[in-house]
């Protein structure tokens, strides 16, 4: 009786939703594999604990990157593919700033090296110590000046380059933001060099010990989840509860009416670059300061995934951004349990598109929350 | 320009009558979109308190002209007073500071906000929200205060015209401009509409409406404009418009 109840309920489920019914099949199918390899010792605890704190990690990153993305175009209608190489200029502003504070003003080594970041190995990163433990107030100030460039960058290629093509397709918007990218991208390379350098010096770390060996959790493994963690929350608070935070909620939803009901539109726009870019900047110094490299084609890379975490997210919500990076960042970090770890990034956008078949709009489309 | 020969019944006056103290003054308006022009030497007059209808066949350019009164169109000749300052080319955001409000048709809701979300999106160009603007609104429409922590885009058609309406109230206008407040409404809704905005009205608001219901539209107001391919031709008091032979055939459909 119920054996025959239960696959009728079976049967029906896959004749309404036969991909999701798959999918869902092949969810359940991973995770008892997961707990088989778990169990079995074929990966161990510490294995596990280790790659889903990695994907956590990324997840946080991206998602962070993404509400950035996500804000302007939901207010401003285009895919802002220069959104990259804002994350790459808040890395490299910040850890000027960082380098120069660590390095104690060019008693340490020379400014010109300090400010370019220890282009061509003239100084390491490591060598000045730079950490959230090892010199805090070097790494504080290059997360405020990291935030505060990229929005003074935001604005000033808005004013120069966006505004005077607001009224165009997104397409045009788009593609012109293609080609900021590769200015910004080449202009970082032309000052800072192209070499991909250390930037951190070891930080003390916490060994949790589990089954199988121990998890590190480190400094700015913390860092990054907290600095995240209170965007996020500051972001939603600001959303919800300012009048800036409605008034751009409103403008996502609907930007004629938002014009027709008083709402300063272009006063909004500019905030919403301010709020978008000092994210950004953050977000780009805080994944170079976790991973503890720098290169001039970082953000670029990384920018594919928030692409795919926004677009899975529901392009526009900042919750989708948030819950698609973590999507994005675990997917490409456990991936490797099973396949190839060169396929992480392919697995990453594998589930983009899974997700996106099963639910086109996104996990969180169609609800607009700016 | 003549009188129209009515076979009986009223005759409609083809001139259009503009007084010198009117709240709303649009004198010989030419306006469109771009390079198209819509609307020829239109004039229309609200007076202060005034319930004013614009109706005539689709495509007529009824919406043109509130749209030009609140800066949406490309002004092209003539031009528009409030309260004697020249509002002809003044942008949305600083019509509304003089005391005009405006329901567009479509979409005029924020569906991810809430109702009351949307209502202080009225009031944005104060520094607060003025809770007894608010209050009123709520008092008017006693729906919206149940619905206040709701999203407006899960609302009936009905309770979303409210909040739109509400919207616009916050500022406590002197005029209201309503566009096709019934579209899309339940048929028996449509007379809780215009009953609501007869209340509007009696409060001392003037309105100013464009109507595709045109016989209980000119029933309920004071005056009426007919417009047609772009230009006012009658004028008169509502109900001398939809007694008037030549008004109903031609475009009240008999």
């Amino acid at each position: 009786m119920g054996v025959s109840e239960s696959y009728e309920r079976g049967r029906d489920l896959f004749q309404s939703n036969p991909i999701g019914f798959v999918l869902g099949l092949a969810v359940v199918i991973l995770v008892l594999d997961m707990v088989r390899k778990l169990v079995t010792g074929d990966v161990t605890v510490a294995r596990f604990g280790l790659v889903l704190k990695a994907g956590v990690m990324r997840g946080m990153v991206i998602g962070l990157a993404g509400i950035g993305l996500s804000l302007t175009y939901s207010i401003l209608n285009f895919a802002n593919f220069a959104h990259g190489d804002y994350l790459t200029s808040g890395a490299f502003s910040g850890m000027a700033v960082s380098y120069l504070i660590a390095g104690n003003f060019g008693r340490d080594a020379s400014i010109g090296a300090l400010l370019l970041v220890g282009t061509g190995g003239s100084v390491f990163g490591g060598a000045l110590g730079v950490g959230a433990v090892t010199a805090p107030v070097a790494v504080l100030a290059g997360l405020i000046v990291a935030g505060v460039a990229t929005i003074g960058l935001t604005l000033l290629v808005d004013r120069y380059v966006f505004k005077p093509i607001r009224d165009r397709s997104g397409i045009t918007l788009l593609i012109t933001s293609i080609g900021v990218a590769f200015v910004l991208r080449y202009l970082i390379l032309f000052v800072f060099g192209g070499s991909k350098r250390g930037v951190t010096a070891e930080q003390p770390s916490l060994s949790v010990g589990v089954p199988g060996g121990a998890v590190e959790i480190g400094t700015h493994d913390v860092a990054l989840f907290v600095v995240a963690g209170v965007l996020m929350a500051g972001i939603h608070l600001l959303l919800q509860n300012t009048k800036l935070g409605k008034a751009m909620r409103a403008m996502s939803d609907n930007e004629d009416l938002a014009r027709v009901t008083g709402i300063p539109t272009e006063r909004v726009v500019r905030y919403t670059w301010i709020i978008g870019g000092g994210l950004t900047g953050v977000a780009g110094y805080m994944f170079v300061l976790w991973k503890g490299t720098l290169g001039f084609f970082d953000g670029w890379l990384l920018l594919l995934l928030v692409f795919a975490a926004v677009i899975l997210g529901g392009i526009g919500s900042i919750y989708g951004a948030i819950v698609g990076g973590l999507v994005i960042g675990i997917t490409f970090s456990m991936a490797p349990i099973w396949i190839p770890s060169a396929f992480g990034r392919a697995a990453a956008f594998v589930v983009m598109i899974v997700i996106l078949i099963v639910k086109p709009e996104g996990i969180f489309g169609g609800t607009s929350t700016a | 320009m003549s009188d129209v020969e009515a076979a009986d019944g009223v005759r409609a006056k083809t001139t259009i009558d503009t007084w010198e103290d009117s709240l709303l003054k649009v004198r010989s308006l030419d306006a469109g979109y771009g390079d198209l022009q819509i609307l020829a030497d239109v004039d229309v007059d609200v007076r202060e308190g005034e319930y004013i209808t614009v109706v005539g066949p689709n495509g007529a350019g009824k919406s043109t002209v509130m749209k030009s009164v609140f800066g949406l169109t490309t002004h092209m000749d003539g031009r528009i007073y409030f309260e004697d300052r020249d509002i002809t080319e003044m942008p949305p955001e600083e019509i509304i500071t003089v005391g005009v409000g405006y329901v567009p048709q479509n979409e005029n809701v924020f569906g991810g906000l809430t109702v009351e979300e949307n209502l202080e999106m009225g009031a944005y160009i104060l520094d607060e929200v003025p809770t007894e603007a608010m209050e009123a609104v709520y008092d008017r429409f006693p729906i919206l205060r149940e619905r206040k922590d709701q999203k407006a885009g899960n609302l009936s058609g009905g309770q979303q015209q409210m909040v739109a309406m509400g919207r616009a109230l916050m500022l406590e206008p002197e005029l209201l401009l309503l566009d096709e407040p019934s579209a899309g409404l339940a048929p028996d809704l449509v007379d809780d509409m215009f009953d609501r905005i007869d209340r509007i009205n009696d409060d001392g608001t003037a309105i100013l409406m464009v109507e595709q219901n045109a016989k209980e539209a000119l029933r309920r107001c004071d005056r009426g404009y007919v417009l047609v391919n772009g230009q006012n031709r009658y004028e008169d008091a509502g109900e001398t418009l939809l007694n008037d032979q030549k008004v109903r055939q031609d475009f009240l459909g008999g």
